[in-house]
């Protein structure tokens, strides 16, 4: 293994109510006095957000390039997996290159957002690239976002990142560029490196069988499966009677996986029409598809959230890691519950050893490394920098 | 497996036409190709141009994608690597391919013959975007003749016709339509789209010889290439040379008309053609080869679809309910044993059996047999929860796992099956009853095996039939051996019957008044070589559920007949009872057997009683009446046996053609009858008189019980009190003299 002197990553996190207080604690821990190049912050929406960023770039200094957004929790190998706080990633030294753009999707489109900030890497010279983006996650439509960005940059560079979310249930969150707070935006942060980058996708859910046919869907709504209301099945699958609620808080999220050659295309299902029985997710849900209920037992999604490290790792090309940015659905928190989220940050600071990481829990996960789609969710997606 | 929806395709076409302009359709086709099958890049080319070129990023690899736009190769791309690249071409009027490139894996089949129909679409949108743009162009040259803008026109709605029409097709592949309702759309639709002209569907049956056949038609009849007998040689040429043929009808009269043939293919393998034929030569129609290739494609897709969806569903599902099958049911049970909250949360399973379903299936046919497993699935599912799963393992077979559910809530599921099951079911217009056993196996071990759970369930089930049927019993270990002895006589009984194993005991019937032997019952005893004794209550079952008994019973009937026969020739009234199982009853030629055996042994039909169980009769009362009517007209008294033990319907008991009643051992065995004993023979004994039958009253087994049966007017009796069975041998010596029946010493 070889490591390039001089580069770094660094984390930090912060609990302190205070919105400046935790930003500045989070930061200081983070660059543990070095000059960053980039701070990614992710925090929760009850934070007073213009004045965590501004701590943030007090301790940042003036140059570097701040983005981040709100999450519904927040991640950090100094921290472990926290709600309603802070949590600050930073990375710096020679042979990193960044840039940042900033789009909204209510300028042009959806697309045309993506393909805006995927100017990101415009300049970057680097034979190493990733553009990561941060989307407003309550947009409708993200899967069109990272197809703008595709349409620009095409296969050789890998997508990455996440969908910022309101943890107070707010109708839109927010996302950060530079010292401004924006909502309904897109963040594309360009990042050039000297040595590979790796990105790891990994989710552990399993299909529940039978199959089911979607009989009658329109956009992202599920009208019927099997010829049958949408909610009635899910509902009995569920082992619920017809009167009862299908999502309530603490109760397992109900997921669907759509047969794909590479295996499921995860929708979590966010609304159940108790009127018209219909069903509605975070993404297109094609008529005519094969779909499954899909479950997760605390092992196997620990076992992805691993698996989802190691593949970021291996793709480093024998390089030491210096840190990995983490996106783990927000859906991941409730499925796994306290211990097992605990566990699962265990499972990671196992899987990368001393390796600093940070990131965010996130509406979705964004990684295209295979095919041209790239939205994810219940995915930990990883990205690692040596 | 099936990796996209036809969904994708309607909303592909909708995209690819709707787009106004050539740039829009190509972008839209070469995306959606593009994730359909999970490729990275792809791109139209169109004669030495590339268009749309989607996924490459900055440097496109025009060189080698004008390379791979004739024939399927490696495209290198800078950053990327090697791709598999793989061309569709456009038809025959757009010169062009969409090619769609891969990283690491190449491209399957029917991944191919879904992106060679979505570029035939594509190529027939960017020729209309052509034309319709080259009429806005003439539109400002008023000169242009009338007829040829007309023409134009004509051409611009045949498109949105076209469109419409494929549209309809895909919704009714997406929305599941049934096959054959879809094949007829295509072969309207392309019937439509050409005037009227007269289209066949011909397809290749499975099998070695590929015999075409018809599968649809529609337009004008009485063309000789649809003539289902026909040699279908168009058909034939079009699949072996897999090109779209264009053919004159006549050699001679090129204005005799002209038939079309497009291949069908499924996934990569040749199926079929569509053929058409048109009014007029050749050359005028090459506007159509495009679109019944378009169809043709559309037709491949739809067999390719309803193929994997069938087998997506066959492999999990049972057809006749719906609900999963065994393998499925396996698959389920593993996982619920294996994410069980704690080790010790106890699995149940349920293993449910229907009594005399078999009956049923023989006699009204497999279809009410599948209507009524159809019913019987509902009323199971209607008995758990939702969350516990349901499955019919095959036959008349199901089961039913419960999560976290101890014993106790798993018998009481049972006992609630088998109170649904017991109700009668309304299947082809008639009251059906039949039962249910169930066999329950449960778990709180930390490695428990499905199949082995599944397996002691099933055990606990031939226990619970042994026991009676219609009831749950819990599986215990020493059930496992008695298993296998129970399962291992099954092979011995096929043997009795060849090696001559069985003999008959005879019991007598006993007027109660007088004490004199009035009849016989045969009762079949089986000394097996190997077992020893073993009793009819342990082995007629196990005849019953293989069918052997319709063999057993006709060897009874045929050697009693011939012993009774030969016993009236010294007592000329002595008559004869012989059971007869469900099974017999409902054989179609049954009716014709017995009138033989009693011809051969010269036996009167009027000295003959068949004897039915109750339940037999009451499982499907209506073919009861029609096959005992039938027997009654050849001479036979009829007898219901056990009876007071099924479940009475009185209209029934007043409809059928019965002789005699027998009351069951059940409602005289205690040894001093209590006043509710006596109350219940008195109301059958009373029964019995005023619908004018027969009353015997088995079991008798000691002088109270007699003297009782005696005053309350039963006519008849038997039991050990009166006469136990004897051999034949032993038999005429009691039939001289009466029994005593009149205990002197009390009276």
């Amino acid at each position: 293994m070889q490591s390039t002197p001089g580069r770094w990553f660094g984390a930090g996190h912060s609990a302190a109510s205070d919105s400046a207080k935790a930003g500045a604690e989070a930061t200081t821990v983070a660059l543990a006095g070095r000059t960053p190049q980039a701070v990614f912050v992710f925090a929760s929406a009850g934070h007073d957000l213009p004045a965590l960023l501004d701590a943030v770039r007090a301790e940042a200094g003036p140059e570097p390039a701040i983005v981040g957004g709100t999450a519904l929790g927040e991640l950090s190998s100094t921290g472990g997996a926290s709600r309603g706080g802070v949590s600050v990633t930073a990375l710096g030294g020679d042979g990193f290159q960044v840039g940042t753009r900033l789009a909204y999707v209510g300028g042009n489109g959806h697309r045309e957002a993506g393909a805006e900030v995927a100017a990101a890497l415009t300049g970057i010279d680097r034979p190493h690239q990733a553009l990561l983006l941060l989307c407003e996650g309550m947009s409708g439509n993200p899967h069109e976002i990272v197809r703008g960005a595709y349409s620009v940059l095409g296969a050789a560079v890998p997508l990455v990142g996440g969908l910022t979310a309101h943890d107070k249930g707010g109708a839109r969150s927010y996302q950060f560029h530079g010292d401004r707070v924006v909502t309904g935006a897109v963040i594309g942060v360009g990042i050039g490196s000297d040595a590979p980058i790796g990105i790891g996708v990994g989710h552990g859910w399993h299909r529940v069988e039978p199959p089911m046919v979607i009989t009658r869907s329109d956009q992202r709504r599920i009208l019927e499966l099997d010829g049958e209301h949408a909610l009635d099945v899910l509902l009995r699958h569920r082992g619920l009677a017809p009167t009862d609620a299908l999502l309530t808080p603490g109760r397992r999220m109900e997921a669907l996986g759509l047969s794909r050659r590479s295996g499921e295309d995860m929708r979590v299902i966010t609304e159940a029409n108790a009127d018209d029985r219909s069903v509605t997710g975070l993404a297109t849900m094609p008529q005519g598809s094969i779909c499954w209920r899909m479950a997760g037992d605390r092992d196997s999604m620990i076992a992805g959230a691993e698996a989802s490290c190691r593949e970021a790792l291996d793709a480093l090309g024998g390089r030491d890691p210096l840190g990995v940015l983490a996106f783990d659905c927000g859906g991941r928190l409730g499925e796994l519950g306290a211990d097992g989220v605990r566990e699962e940050v265990e499972a990671l600071r196992k899987a990368l050893g001393d390796v600093p990481f940070g990131g965010a829990y996130t509406l979705g996960e964004i990684a295209r490394v295979r095919g041209s789609l790239g939205t994810h969710a219940l995915t930990l997606v990883t990205m690692a920098l040596a | 497996m099936f990796t996209w929806s036809t969904h994708q395709l309607t909303e592909y076409f909708t995209a690819v036409n709707a787009s106004a302009s050539e740039a829009a359709a190509i972008a839209v086709a070469v995306e959606r190709a593009t994730e359909m099958v999970e490729a990275e890049a792809g791109a139209v080319v169109l004669g030495d141009t590339v268009h749309g070129a989607w996924g490459f990023g900055r440097d496109v690899p025009t060189k080698g994608l004008l390379a791979v736009a004739s024939a399927p190769g490696t495209l290198s791309v800078p950053a990327l690597g090697d791709l598999y690249a793989v061309p569709s071409h456009l038809g025959d009027v757009v010169d062009g391919a969409l090619v769609v490139a891969r990283l690491d894996d190449p491209f399957q089949p029917e991944e191919r013959q879904m992106l060679q129909g979505m570029a035939q679409v594509l190529g027939l949108a960017l020729r209309s975007i052509r034309v319709l743009s080259a009429e806005r162009t003439l539109r400002a040259d008023r000169e242009r003749e009338a007829d040829e803008r007309l023409a134009l026109l004509e051409q611009a709605q045949t498109r949105q016709q076209l469109v419409e029409t494929l549209l309809t097709i895909q919704r009714a592949i997406s929305n599941r339509k049934p096959l054959p309702e879809i094949l007829d759309a295509v072969t309207s639709g392309t019937a439509a789209l050409l005037g009227g002209a007269p289209v066949a569907l011909i397809l290749a049956e499975a099998g070695r010889a590929r015999r075409l056949s018809v599968a649809s038609t529609a337009g004008a009849g009485g063309y000789a290439f649809a003539d289902p007998d026909g040699p279908h040689a168009e058909a034939r040429e079009a699949m072996a040379t897999d090109t779209v043929l264009l053919r004159p009808v006549s050699l001679t009269d090129p204005y005799a008309g002209t038939v079309i043939a497009a291949p069908v293919r499924v996934t990569g393998e040749m199926a079929g053609s569509l053929v058409a034929q048109l009014p007029g030569p050749a050359d005028r129609f090459t506007e159509h080869r495009d679109q019944l290739t378009a169809f043709a494609q559309q037709v491949s897709l739809a067999l390719t679809d309803a193929r994997t969806v069938e087998a997506v569903r066959e492999a999990h599902h049972d057809p006749v309910t719906g609900l999963p099958n065994r393998g499925l049911f396996l698959k389920i049970f593993n996982r619920v044993l294996a994410s069980r909250a704690a080790a010790t949360e106890p699995t149940s399973v349920l293993f449910i059996d229907l009594d005399r379903f078999k009956g049923v299936n023989d006699s009204l046919g497999h279809e009410a047999g599948d209507q009524l497993l159809h019913a019987v699935a509902g009323r199971i599912r209607g008995c758990v929860r939702a969350s516990d799963t349901t499955a019919r393992l095959g036959g008349d077979e199901f089961a039913v796992l419960l999560h976290n559910s101890p014993v106790e809530s798993a018998i009481s599921v049972g006992e609630r099956v088998i109170e649904a099951v017991k109700e009668p079911f309304r299947i082809s217009g008639r009251d059906i009853f039949i039962g249910a056993s169930v066999g329950v196996a449960i778990t709180r071990a930390e490695h428990a095996r499905s199949d082995e759970l599944l397996n002691q369930a099933d055990i606990a089930m031939y226990r619970a039939k042994k026991e009676g049927q219609t009831r749950v019993v819990v599986y215990e270990p020493h059930m496992h051996t008695e298993a296998l002895n129970y399962l291992s006589l099954r092979g011995d009984l096929q043997q009795a019957l060849l090696e001559g194993e069985f003999r008959l005991q005879y019991q007598p019937l006993v007027r109660l008044d007088s004490g004199e032997v009035a009849g016989a019952e045969a009762l079949i005893r089986w000394h097996s070589g190997t077992r020893g004794l073993v009793s009819p209550a342990d082995f007629i079952p196990i005849a019953e559920e293989s069918g052997l008994i319709v063999d057993i019973g006709q060897w009874v009937l045929e050697t009693s007949a011939a012993q009774v026969a030969s016993w009236r020739r010294t007592y000329p009234d002595l008559t004869l009872n012989v059971n007869v199982s469900g099974h017999q009853l409902v054989h179609p030629r049954f009716a014709a057997n017995v009138t033989r055996a009693l011809a051969v042994a010269g036996l009167p039909s009027s000295a003959v009683t068949l004897e039915l169980t109750e339940s037999v009769l009451m499982t499907d009362p209506d073919a009861a009446v029609a096959s005992l009517s039938s027997l009654r007209e050849l001479g036979v008294q009829l007898s219901i046996d056990d009876f007071g033990t099924g479940y009475s319907s009185l209209a029934y008991l007043r409809e059928l053609p019965v002789d005699e009643l027998k009351i069951d051992r059940a409602f005289i065995a205690r040894a001093e009858l209590t006043g509710e004993d006596l109350a219940l023979v008195r109301t059958i004994v009373e029964l019995g008189h005023i619908l004018g039958l027969r009353v015997v009253a088995e079991g008798i087994e000691n002088a109270a019980q007699l003297e009782a049966l005696r005053r309350l007017g039963c006519s008849y009796g038997q039991g050990y009190h009166l006469c136990r069975p004897k051999d034949p041998a032993e038999f005429p010596q009691i039939l001289g003299s009466p029994v005593r029946v009149i205990d002197h010493g009390t009276g």
